[in-house]
């Protein structure tokens, strides 16, 4: 965090930043909660035609693949898991029947992922019955269950959400005071935070929702979002896709103003929506005991052993020669030019963004309505109007106090809905990082022949064999994927690791099938028969040449070193060189400096010289 | 490693009387000429490459250089030899550079820092060398030995510069050679002005620079003023990429020989801040210490090799130690650069760019197969509106990216441009409410024509007469300010130590802003925009949250738990009963306190004394989740101290917490201290207190750092620690 890096800033402040930049969200808001509520009716169990699976096991799947994803990207976040409509039941004060918590209200632990494990497929149906079995229902009981859990926990919910998996729009079978008490129970809910979904499911015959469930949901974020109209899920995938798309609370990185000029101001929130996700780092423990260990910095002075303060201590940077020092606020300063926020500088067509101006992962932009009322007007001018002229706004962004400006694209872009409803793509303006001239490097072109029209017309063959749809969450990183599989490995006790597929390697074989004799046919096209682009390349001296230069110096006679010590030569031979001749010669060197290695060589020849 | 090229340069400058000479109103050529090298001094400096710089004046009141001789090469004076340039070049240049009495041949002093060059540059290996005169030329020259001079010129491959205070012909021509960006407005002198000499000394200027490099030679020739623009931009940080031999494969048969070079990355400041000692201004005095403790109520110590690491399984820590975790981890093997397919460039979404590079990817240097196998598939992409698939892998360490390669065509050349594309655990996928099909939010027709307009108003690429379309705000051109700032601080202390900070630079600043001629353009639409949207902050009904607001017990949370938290901070008589507290505790620190205050089995400064340790101890954490505890510590410590009439120990607590708010980065747990008015305890509250009702209202007042160092008592620097001690 960033308080504590202040003790660090030595190191390379810059890259940390970087870091902080891009980690985000994490401001002092409590911890996000969600509540899996799980009808274990029996028409739960029935398994759907050609052997798809039940409407259970297909919930599990989901709610193990959320329990996983929540490990490996918000381990903080707190999970349960209930069921209701059991025959068994299980809660904390056992005061509700036919209610089940199968995993209290906390952050979720590799034996959860064992338990819900137990619960998938045609056993898993089996264990669900011994353990506990369909009973009667009561949604009311369960959602008082349910409130129970959220109350009885000590920490401070940020955010609070419960997802009702059901195939029956119906529950309590015309019993209109279990109804009234569900209705209420719901209502109680709703009123202290907590957000109700309905994930329902299939249901011959359709699933009616306007038949009980509209009044237990919480209403839409919005009004014209029609929350109830879509259709239940059938499939897995769906399912995942549309708890996904509600498990995760969305959160601003920061609040800013987008200025246009002249005092009109809107304020946009600054949203996250891709981040390079990397192996958490690790904890330090306690060799003995496995207990966290804390590490404590500090500066203390090289002679009187104080303790350092930060008043005790400035910074200070070489240049020509000179010390030059500031104080930390100094530092800062520096880096100050001006208060965080968008300042908009004009407009320029698409076409001037160009592809390979990128240095950083964008930012998304949406108006703070909450902030400053008729944003989200403005912004929805702009955004209509800068897609319509397929144009970008160029702004001026500080993203935090302290922090030196950048200038960035606003690119447009208009809500796109998928088949099934979904957002596809959310409306607002993507914010583009752009290289200042320090940024660029120059890169001496490599000027080479051309290919023919025939060359490239048996290219476009091949790349025709190859050409897939691609898709931006088709692969996973594979090293962070084997790190999660050796954790699980580990913290179940399983012997090794699930093997894991690594979607980045090329499918070879499958390509060589696709392309037949194009490959070979193109080689024929553009390689001459001797020519093989596998062997080394010839322009690698450095390599070559290198090791054989220094298999021959290695063995420096006495006569040479005798030799370069007389005509003062040492100099011109290389660092490695000489750190082999001392080795050779038996000397210690302490250093690695040039100078040192030739001192010391010179040194030993002299001594030789009055032996 | 192909070790920078490097030159060897040297600045000569004319110190002459008649370069103090000026038209009223105008800077002398002699402090023009003197800022000129200033800068160019400062800009070396601080590129920190290896660039050795000389420093020869004439029309010097003495003579010191090597050819001096019978009355020849007088008043030449060699300053500094070739040396990479440094602070002391630049305080010399700041205090010592003076303008002389005499005249001396420019010609000479040509002649005497060729001598120089070349005796200095024996034995080196320089990539260039150049010349630098800053003359007025308003000096009888000889020109018998000009030819001679030009041909050793050549013959040594001295290249040679020339400011003067004028344009070399009329007309403005020195916009040519330029790196900097920046129109150039020299103000263009007429030729008329000239004395004889100078007119003589212009054509002898013209004589060597094109002999030396014929048409292109009188771009090297500047006016001070063009100059002094230029180099007031300090060099842009200059990296020469690395090349990155690698093989393109497509599937198993089909290899193509590549290079790649990073060719755009956010370049960053060479340099870190070192932590240097306050007083002595040495970097070894300050030794840094990382101990590992346990996390309980002693902290106590942990040796460094009695530790292991572990990682967080969600809410499991999994020991998992170096060793097995280099054995079990992702392999990669070896560097690469495979297609994994081909698709359409539209499916690859620019927002969805990840990393912090664009990689340009070429054949092989002089490979002609590679050459032309490359330009097939490059050519074949960009006819198809294609891009490749691959997989990207630096070399055997490095995690393999997936990523896109573009094909991109130039009129010089044709390459791939290879970016990173995001891994599914990388995207977050979330949902915003609708924003047009939102009646609440639509805006009218006339609302968006006014947004029309304004947008109309401020386009940056405009039509030039020839219809081409410019560009007038170019960020890839503009420096990075960050280091145009840095640097120009660290030139202004190391120069005056003890000055405060200069402000950031005009011209820089202006870099920064919208360009005049748009912001003149918008100024009516944008007063239209700002009439027909109706935008306003909204004030907060709620304007002051408490702690409690922010943490737990809010009241959206049943009361049943704030019934027990209540049980919990309130004293538990069976506690005291038991009497089993003697001391305060990290678990519930408040309740130990009270207890021990009102059990009285230590002194109310020890209890004061122990609580503090703990408020200590969780500010330490740095964890916010701790604030609340440490808030409530602070509250009870109050309560307590009000109700034992001893305002001494809370106060003074408080001032040193409040000291230690900036350095410690407390400010979030001040504001909600400001929340929740937990003030100094005043007169009014208990007799004992030196502090009035106002100065305790104010104390927590927080805005400026002056007030903290103005805050009354104990003037020195009040630290935690010295408290616990005094206490």
């Amino acid at each position: 965090m960033a308080e504590r890096r202040e003790y660090y800033q030595n190191e390379d402040d810059e890259v940390e930043e970087d870091e902080e930049d891009s980690g985000g969200d994490y401001k002092i808001s409590g911890r996000d909660s969600l509540v899996f509520l799980v009808d274990a009716s029996k028409e739960m169990f029935i398994k759907g035609e050609d052997g798809e699976p039940s409407n259970f096991d297909m919930t599990m799947q989901c709610v193990r693949s959320v329990y996983t994803s929540k490990i490996i990207s918000s381990d903080k976040d707190l999970v349960a898991l209930v069921f209701y409509g059991t025959e068994q039941s299980k809660n904390p004060r056992n005061s509700f029947k036919h209610v089940y918590v199968y995993h209290d209200l906390d952050s979720p632990g590799s034996q959860c992922i064992l338990d819900i494990d137990k619960l998938l497929g045609e056993k898993g149906a089996q264990f669900a019955e011994k353990t506990m079995g369909s009973g009667e229902t009561s949604l009311g009981d369960a959602l008082w269950c349910c409130s129970n859990l959220y109350s009885d926990i000590k920490l401070r919910l940020s955010h609070k959400r419960l997802m009702i998996f059901t195939c029956r729009d119906e529950h309590h079978g015309g019993d209109g005071a279990k109804d009234r008490q569900a209705r209420t129970k719901a209502a109680d809910l709703k009123e202290t935070g907590v957000v109700i979904d309905l994930m329902h499911l299939t249901k011959p015959g359709g699933f009616d929702v306007s038949l009980f469930f509209c009044d237990i949901v919480s209403p839409p974020e919005d009004e014209s979002e029609l929350g109830l109209q879509i259709e239940p899920c059938r499939k897995l995938e769906d399912l995942q896709k549309r708890v996904r798309a509600k498990e995760l609370k969305k959160r601003s990185q920061s609040r800013l103003t987008f200025s246009l000029g002249e005092g009109v101001n809107l304020a946009v929130g600054v949203y996250v929506l891709a981040r390079t996700a990397t192996k958490p780092s690790a904890v330090k423990l306690h060799r003995d005991t496995n207990e966290p260990v804390r590490t404590k910095t500090r500066y203390f002075h090289a002679h009187n052993g104080g303790i350092l303060l930060p008043n005790d201590m400035k910074r200070a940077q070489v240049y020509g020669k000179k010390q030059i020092v500031m104080e930390k606020d100094e530092v800062d300063e520096i880096k100050k030019f001006d208060d965080p926020g968008l300042v908009l500088m004009g407009f320029k067509p698409m076409d001037r963004l160009k592809l390979h101006h990128h240095i950083r992962p964008a930012l998304f932009i949406y108006p703070e309505e909450e902030q400053i009322s008729g944003s989200s007007c403005m912004f929805t001018a702009l955004l209509l109007n800068c897609s319509e002229k397929n144009l970008f706004a160029l702004c001026r962004y500080i993203p935090r106090r302290n922090t030196p400006p950048r200038f960035v694209a606003l690119v447009p872009q208009r809500e796109e809905l998928d088949q099934s409803q979904t957002q596809a793509t959310p409306p607002g303006f993507h914010v583009i990082f752009l290289p200042f001239a320090d940024d660029i490097r120059t890169v001496d072109a490599h000027v080479g022949p051309t290919a023919s029209d025939e060359q490239v017309d048996k290219m476009k063959e091949i790349v025709h064999k190859l050409r897939f749809k691609y898709k931006s969450d088709a692969f996973e990183n594979p090293v962070l994927q084997q790190h999660y599989r050796n954790l699980e490995a580990l913290a179940l006790n399983m012997l090794e690791p699930e093997p894991i597929e690594d979607l980045t390697m090329p499918k070879v074989q499958m390509m060589d099938a696709r392309l037949g004799p194009l490959a070979q046919e193109f080689k024929d096209l553009v390689y001459p028969p001797d020519y093989n682009p596998e062997g080394k390349p010839a322009a690698k001296p450095e390599s070559g040449g290198g090791a054989a230069e220094k298999k021959a110096k290695v063995e420096m006679s006495e006569e040479e070193l005798k030799n370069h010590v007389a005509k003062c030569t040492l100099g011109k031979l290389t660092v490695p060189v000489l750190k082999d001749a001392c080795k050779q010669f038996g000397i210690r060197t302490t250093g690695t400096k040039k100078q040192e290695l030739i001192d010391a060589l010179t040194i030993l020849q002299n001594l030789c010289l009055i032996n | 490693m192909a070790r920078a090229a490097k030159s060897a340069l040297v600045l000569c400058m004319d110190v002459g009387f008649s370069m103090s000479n000026s038209e009223p109103g105008q800077e002398p050529s002699f402090e023009q000429a003197k800022k000129v090298i200033q800068k160019f001094v400062q800009r070396q400096v601080f590129a920190e490459n290896k660039d050795e710089v000389g420093l020869v004046l004439f029309g010097t009141d003495g003579t010191k250089n090597g050819l001096a001789e019978d009355g020849q090469y007088e008043n030449i004076t060699v300053h500094r030899r070739l040396m990479m340039p440094d602070f002391e070049l630049l305080e010399e240049i700041e205090s010592k550079l003076q303008p002389g009495g005499q005249q001396a041949d420019w010609l000479d002093a040509l002649v005497v820092c060729m001598d120089l060059l070349q005796e200095e540059t024996m034995g080196k290996k320089f990539e260039r060398l150049n010349i630098v005169l800053l003359t007025d030329l308003n000096v009888q020259t000889s020109a018998d030995q000009l030819d001679v001079i030009i041909d050793s010129l050549k013959k040594a491959r001295i290249t040679l510069q020339f400011f003067l205070p004028f344009p070399v012909d009329g007309e403005d021509r020195a916009d040519g050679g330029g790196d900097g960006p920046g129109p150039s407005a020299a103000p263009v002198r007429p030729g008329k002005g000239l004395s004889r000499q100078q007119t003589q000394g212009l054509e002898m200027v013209k004589n060597i620079m094109t002999s030396l490099e014929e048409e292109d030679g009188l771009e090297e020739v500047y006016t001070f003023s063009d100059a002094l623009q230029k180099l007031s931009i300090f060099k842009r940080i200059d990296r020469r990429p690395m090349a990155w031999p690698c093989h393109l494969t497509i599937g198993s048969s089909l290899t193509i020989r590549i290079v790649g070079y990073k060719a755009v990355t956010e370049e960053k400041v060479k340099k870190s801040w070192a932590i240097v000692e306050a007083q002595s201004h040495q970097r070894d005095d300050v030794k840094r210490e990382t101990v590992y403790c346990l996390d309980d109520d002693n902290e106590t110590e942990v040796q460094k090799d009695d530790t292991i690491q572990g990682f967080r399984y969600g809410s499991d820590i999994v020991p998992f130690s170096k060793v097995d975790e280099d054995q079990m981890k992702y392999k990669s093997d070896g560097k690469c650069f495979s297609v994994l397919g081909f698709t359409k460039q539209e499916l690859i979404r620019r927002h969805q760019f990840m990393g912090s590079q664009v990689v340009k990817v070429f054949a092989a240097r002089d490979d002609e197969h590679a050459a032309v196998a490359l330009s097939a598939l490059i050519r074949a992409l960009d006819s198809l509106k294609m891009a490749a698939i691959v997989r990207y892998a630096y070399d055997r360490r490095s995690n393999p990216q997936v990523g896109a390669a573009f094909p991109c065509i130039k009129e010089k050349y044709e390459c791939l441009l290879y970016v990173q594309l995001p891994f599914m655990e990388d995207l977050r996928q979330f949902t915003f409410p609708v924003l047009e099909n939102n009646k609440k939010f639509k805006p009218s027709e006339s609302q968006l024509s006014a947004v029309d307009a304004l947008i109309d108003s401020m386009m940056l690429v405009e039509k030039d007469e020839d219809g081409e379309s410019v560009d007038v705000f170019k960020v890839n051109h503009i420096p990075n300010p960050q280091f145009q700032r840095l640097f120009q601080c660290l030139h202004h202390r190391g120069v005056n130590p003890d000055d405060p900070l200069p402000p950031v630079e005009p011209w820089l600043k202006r870099d920064l802003e919208r360009p005049q001629a748009v912001s003149a353009r918008c100024q009516t639409p944008l007063q239209d925009v700002k009439t027909k949207f109706p935008l306003k902050v909204v004030v907060k009904k709620k304007e002051q949250k408490t702690s409690a607001d922010v943490f737990g017990s809010s009241a959206d949370e049943p009361d049943a738990k704030k019934v027990k938290v209540d049980e919990e901070t309130e004293f538990n008589l069976a506690e005291i009963a038991k009497g089993n507290i003697t001391s305060v505790g990290s678990v519930n620190p408040v309740r130990d306190f009270c207890t021990l205050i009102r059990q009285k089995t230590v002194s109310f400064d020890q209890a004061c004394q122990q609580l503090t340790h703990r408020i200590e101890q969780l500010l330490g954490n740095r964890s916010p989740e701790y604030y609340m505890k440490s808030i409530a510590c602070i509250q009870a410590f109050r309560d307590q101290s009000v109700s034992s009439g001893n305002a001494e120990l809370f106060n003074s607590y408080m001032q040193s917490l409040k000291r230690s708010v900036p350095d410690r980065n407390l400010q979030e747990l001040w504001d909600l201290l400001i929340q929740d008015a937990l003030t100094l305890i005043s007169k009014d509250e208990v007799d004992g207190s030196t502090f009035s009702k106002q100065d305790a209202n104010q104390f927590l007042a927080f805005e400026q750092k002056e007030e903290v160092q103005a805050a009354p008592v104990q003037e020195d620097t009040g630290d935690v620690d010295d408290l616990l001690d005094m206490m």
